[in-house]
């Protein structure tokens, strides 16, 4: 699904943010992205849905090279890959039906196909009820959930998430993270960065570590910190 | 066609719209003033045009034969003058009836039994196809060998187009002047609508609309601007058409004023539509490559 290949980017401020970073992704796989802030996790997943454009080195999405894609197809690439923010981002004077309604309406999807995948998406992350509510009217996890629906509605292949659950209490983030689990089960590919320790060493998932623009370490059914498992002090 | 996205792309404008109301008052206004100016000046120059040219076509010149030239010489000259393709008609006016008709225009006060002979001398009348040739054909007849004088209401015509012209160039350099600001002002309105929907348009990126669709909204707004100032502009020159003009043609009766009203509108609300156009396309596409 991803393929990166001996990515480095360097913004033009002179920071380094990836250094030579070589990443494969399984289609339908669930994988954490962890380390302190600051050390790319963000910058990785830019690559990815082509927020930004490596300085070397080649990214491809979906067989698609991201790295040399014109500016003109990016749209298209983005329909495929769903993003999720720790800010959720979603449109205040909208609903939470409109906000997910949003995201076909401006990629041009018919009137007919809006009404039948809306209630879809909602209905997966159990917020049909809440549907005419104001985003300023939900809790900050039930506002992610509406935010996952929206970055699902179109049925990505990929769901990008950074941070999903940084603004939310333990038990939002168990719900988030079940519901992110749900939907990798139906197939669609996962990637989360995350620096929550409790939640990826709960799930047990592939985990790739990393520090400083480079991957430390790359683990199936991993801990946040190698070997460490759930015992772990921060260092 | 699919009524709810149509739906969807105007109340979302209609929303943008509304929203900084005030910022579109101030860019409909300045349309509103450039385009009154703008009418203002067309009046004006039409006016001109259409009194100049109906002047003009009405010039005739008048060609004094010699004297001793008898209506028998005189058809001589006729024939040349009906070969010259420039002239579209000319008229013989024999001294008699010139006399005549001298008569019935100076009425009583002048009583033209008391010449003793006609001092007026055998006239034609010619009507010239182009009024720009009046000066040139006028010259050439002068060297017919019959005749005596030619003459034509020469200075005062010409005076009058050469300000139509200078006019129209005057105004254009105003009116690109005018057009400029009131672009100016739409693309700052758009701008601060952009800004205002940053988040907006950071999620539409984000999900995969095109360019394209995230300009189009803010096209609309800014041609509706655009259209909107026309507007307040046509209806304050339709006022002023029914409330200064007649009071203008009562002192000046010889000029006819005459516009092509429809006409005249559907160019101004043309005009500020494009200037809304042009405006906030450029102030999006500065936008949206950054």
């Amino acid at each position: 699904m991803i393929k990166l290949r001996g990515v480095s980017l360097t913004y033009p401020n002179g920071t380094r943010a990836l250094d030579d970073v070589d990443l494969e992704i399984e289609k339908g796989s669930f994988v954490f992205l962890v380390g302190h802030s600051g050390t790319g996790k963000s910058s990785l997943l830019k690559l990815m849905y082509r927020e930004e454009v490596p300085t070397h080195g080649e990214v491809q999405v979906d067989g698609i090279r991201v790295d040399t894609l014109r500016r003109g197809r990016v749209p298209k690439l983005r329909r495929n890959i769903g993003v999720v923010f720790q800010d959720f981002k979603l449109l205040s004077h909208k609903t939470v039906w409109e906000n997910v309604a949003f995201a076909l309406q401006v990629t041009g999807t018919r009137t007919r196909d809006v009404m039948r995948m809306v209630p879809r998406a909602l209905d997966l992350v159990g917020l049909s009820h809440k549907s005419r509510m104001f985003p300023s009217e939900l809790s900050g996890g039930e506002q992610q959930r509406a935010a996952i629906a929206r970055a699902l509605v179109g049925n990505p292949k990929l769901l990008l998430c950074d941070e999903p659950t940084g603004n939310l209490d333990p038990s939002n983030t168990t719900e988030i993270m079940e519901l992110l689990q749900r939907i990798n089960l139906k197939g669609t590919t996962v990637v989360v960065a995350t620096h929550n320790q409790a939640v990826v060493d709960r799930m047990r998932r592939r985990v790739v570590r990393l520090e400083h623009g480079r991957i430390l370490h790359d683990d199936e059914r991993g801990y946040y910190f190698r070997g460490l498992g759930q015992t772990a002090v921060l260092p | 066609m699919d009524w709810g996205r149509l739906r969807f792309f105007l109340s979302e404008v209609l929303t943008n719209f509304t929203r900084n109301a005030g910022m579109q008052f101030t860019a409909i206004g300045t349309v509103a003033v450039t385009i009154v100016l703008l009418g203002a000046f067309l009046y004006v120059r039409d006016t001109i045009q259409t009194f100049g040219t109906g002047v003009l076509s009405q010039i005739e010149i008048a060609v004094y034969l010699k004297d001793g030239v008898d209506d028998n010489k005189a058809q001589e000259l006729a024939s040349r003058l009906a070969s010259d393709p420039r002239i579209l008609s000319a008229t013989y006016v024999p001294k008699a009836v010139g006399l005549k008709r001298m008569q019935t225009v100076l009425g009583r006060d002048f009583d033209t039994s008391l010449l003793t002979s006609n001092p007026l001398p055998n006239t034609y009348h010619v009507k010239v196809k182009d009024p720009d040739l009046v000066p040139a054909v006028a010259a050439s007849i002068a060297r017919d060998p019959l005749v005596a004088k030619t003459d034509y209401a020469a200075d005062t015509v010409q005076k009058l187009l050469k300000v139509a012209t200078v006019l129209g160039r005057a105004g254009i350099v105003l009116i690109a002047l005018l057009s400029l600001s009131a672009a100016i002002v739409i693309a700052n309105t758009i701008r601060l609508t952009v800004f205002a929907r940053r988040r907006e348009i950071a999620i539409m990126q984000l999900v995969g609309a095109t360019n394209m669709y995230i300009r189009l909204p803010f096209i609309a707004e800014g041609m509706l601007a655009g259209i909107l100032g026309a507007a307040v502009a046509i209806g304050v020159l339709a006022l002023a058409d029914t409330q200064i003009v007649p009071k203008l043609s009562q002192t000046l009766q010889f000029v006819t004023f005459q516009v092509n009203a429809p006409l005249l509108s559907v160019e101004l609300l043309g005009v500020g539509a494009a200037v809304g156009l042009i405006a906030s396309w450029l102030s999006v596409g500065r936008y949206l490559r950054t």
